[in-house]
């Protein structure tokens, strides 16, 4: 805590340096997060008016939920996290972004590919693996996109001026290198002209939905966290070797997670599931606590700010997750599956967990980047209380409905629709609460709009100042 | 900005590890985690499925010899097409039907009447065991292939404390032929005119 004289020219350098490629991945991300939120919504009034788009191929529940949730998970929170990683390597390395061209180029082709696998999927061209719908063209556009901003964040680390190495360099540097893996891996088994067989299908889509919703949201919304939290709350990481302890249990427990127990395969698949699962809950509890020891006793007000944001997204971390744990432990999965309980959960983990820290570090960000003022703090406030209420409205209700619908499924003198319907009265509150996420998520669009808005017009009357501007005495030649 | 000093400086951490108690926590679960799995992975047998956990639990179920899976094969058949009115324990039920347990049609030496009340079905008074019955039953056997039929007979007359021989699917192929592709119901008096 001893900044040098050139640091805080430096800083203003470095956050210029990100400007326009966390532009380019924020600026799609909230539109590709408001759009998903709408079609999620879309896809959630099926249960309430079957037959409201029956005429409607686009907006049928199968397409509009799939184009949904990919539109969260790979429209908003992957190229949002990408944004603000690259952000903090910066910041941690005290150097500006190394090839600044790249992550632009590459933010582009990153939202050109959710738009084709989100048309394809719309148009009926999903290849039926969830988490995996995009067809090859938009997976291998996600994948290069990916690997130039995984390339840009290793290039700005090798630049870096402060040698020294901070956890959330572990978790970023993981988070980087878990989505490749799993992601290229996923779609070359399953997007490729031999897939394998029969069920090996469903157990590598698990594999993957475990990877990317459980570890890989783990490692980039905590690492993020681990930046914030410190920095906002002035205080220490309160302790790194607590931070390594949880960050090496997550990865080496973490991705053994997965496998339901209802699955038809041999018996030690959803075995070593339930065993991951269950040595899961350390690093939850571990980097919940680091979380928490880190801000306890910080005398900073958060009133709908980052910092609430960033709070509220740890706390939904160690819920979440530890309810995702509770779908693998033996006896009680079987009465969960099949349930809204396992959509609810993901959903907090998407929406609770992960957007939430992602939105709450987009506001910490964008002034700085923009060296400007939120256009629009008022809304951003109201984001926070939107966001965090509109996720427990929309979340709760399904958990408890799911609960209850998995009872009577268990029951065998109920018939199946009565149970199935047993959650129409949950769905009612929770699409109340999906519709105060989108109001949320419009808050952010529009603040980063206005943002770039007001940033190009910036642009524009410089360089119509340059150009009408009378010449020097010095350049007119006689 | 007005934290831009602060700003500038990055987040530090706090250098201790990882308390005791988290760690013991871990062995803990590992320890109780390794002995669920122990238990119920089959130990990475690709045969077991759930709710089987061991290679051996399944080893268990297999028969032992080609006499062994006849009879598992026919205490299947027995509990799915006889034992709903002969009662699983074959000692059959008051009303509906006779005992086959300790039964003398089903302890005869040979099995060429027994054969043929599943094949034909059997109708009118009929003395079992020392109680008189008066029902009548179809040819619930005759849709079974000969090597079950044989494997239903053969369980029959060796549970439940019966002990007469066994029948082979060979036998049953003569019986059938015999009986003919669509055989009047037989009476108690029809069946004991034929040798036994």
């Amino acid at each position: 805590m001893n900044p040098t004289e050139n640091k805080t020219v430096c800083s203003t350098e470095i956050d210029a340096s990100c400007r326009v490629p966390l532009l380019a991945l924020f600026g799609g991300a909230a539109l590709w997060l408001v759009l998903g939120l709408t079609l999620g919504l879309a896809a959630m009034l099926s249960f309430h008016k079957p037959d409201m788009f029956a005429d409607c191929p686009f907006l049928t529940f199968g397409r509009a939920q799939a184009a949904a949730n990919d539109l969260l998970l790979y429209g908003f929170v992957i190229p949002a996290a990408l944004g603000v990683m690259l952000w903090i390597f910066t910041r941690l390395s005290q150097a500006p972004l190394a090839l600044p061209i790249v992550p632009v180029v590459a933010a582009n082709l990153w939202h050109v590919g959710v738009l084709v696998g989100t048309v394809a999927i719309l148009i009926g061209e999903s290849t039926g693996h969830p988490w995996l719908e995009y067809p090859r063209p938009a997976a291998v556009l996600l994948f290069a996109a990916f690997m130039l901003i995984a390339v840009t964040a290793v290039a700005t680390f090798g630049a870096r001026l402060n040698r020294e190495l901070y956890p959330s360099h572990w978790f970023m540097f993981a988070a980087l290198l878990w989505f490749a893996w799993s992601y290229s891996t996923a779609n070359l088994f399953l997007v490729s002209n031999y897939p394998p067989r029969g069920v090996v299908q469903s157990v590598i889509g698990w594999w993957l939905a475990n990877n990317l919703l459980f570890v890989w949201l783990a490692l980039a919304g905590i690492g993020i966290a681990f930046y914030f939290l410190p920095k906002i709350s002035g205080q220490p990481l309160a302790s790194s070797g607590y931070a390594l302890f949880g960050f090496l249990t997550l990865v080496f427990f973490g991705t053994w997670c997965g496998i339901p127990q209802s699955a038809p395969v041999p018996a030690w698949l959803p075995t070593v599931s339930s065993f991951g699962a269950l040595l899961s809950i350390i690093p939850v509890i571990a980097l919940g606590i680091v979380a928490k020891k880190t801000v306890s006793g910080a005398k900073v007000a958060c009133m709908g700010g980052p910092f609430c944001f960033i709070k509220f997204g740890v706390l939904s971390f160690v819920v979440s997750s530890l309810l995702y744990i509770s779908e693998f432990c033996p006896r009680y999965s079987r009465v969960l599956d099949f349930t809204w309980f396992n959509f609810g959960v993901t959903q907090w983990q998407l929406l609770g967990f992960a957007t939430m820290i992602l939105v709450g570090a987009i506001y910490e960000i964008l002034p700085r980047v923009m060296a400007k003022n939120l256009p629009l703090p008022k809304l951003a406030k109201a984001n926070f209380f939107l966001l965090a209420g509109g996720t427990l409205l929309f979340v709760i209700p399904l958990l408890i409905g799911g609960l209850e619908q998995g009872m009577k499924f268990a029951d065998a003198n109920i018939p199946f629709a009565d149970a199935s319907a047993v959650a129409l009265k949950f769905l009612r509150i929770s699409t109340t609460g999906q519709l105060l996420v989108l109001l949320g998520a419009l808050c952010l669009l529009l603040n980063v709009f206005v943002m770039t808005i007001q940033w190009k017009l910036g642009l524009i009357k410089t360089v119509i100042a340059a150009v009408t501007a009378p010449l020097k005495t010095s350049e007119v030649k006689s | 900005m007005s934290d831009e000093n602060k700003s500038c400086c990055h987040p530090t951490a706090t250098r201790s590890s990882a308390p005791m108690w988290i760690i013991v926590v871990t062995l803990s679960l590992l320890f109780f985690g390794g002995l669920y799995l122990d238990s119920h992975s089959g130990w990475f047998d690709a045969k077991v499925y759930a709710p089987y956990n061991s290679a051996e639990k399944l080893e268990a179920f297999q028969p032992k010899s080609v006499a062994a899976a006849a009879m598992a094969r026919g205490k299947g058949l027995y509990e799915a097409v006889c034992g709903i009115c002969h009662g699983s324990d074959g000692a059959g039920k008051p009303g509906q039907a006779p005992a086959l347990a300790a039964s003398e049609w089903v302890t005869t030496k040979g099995f060429n009447r027994l054969a043929r009340i599943p094949l034909a079905g059997v109708n009118g008074p009929m003395q079992v065991a020392g109680k008189d019955w008066n029902l009548a039953m179809a040819a619930m056997g005759a849709a079974l292939s000969d090597d079950n039929l044989a494997a239903v007979l053969t369980y029959i007359r060796t549970s439940w404390g019966n002990n007469a021989s066994a029948v082979t699917g060979d036998d049953i192929k003569k019986i059938r032929a015999e009986v003919g592709k669509s055989p009047q119901i037989y009476t108690a008096e029809q069946l004991k005119a034929l040798p036994e």
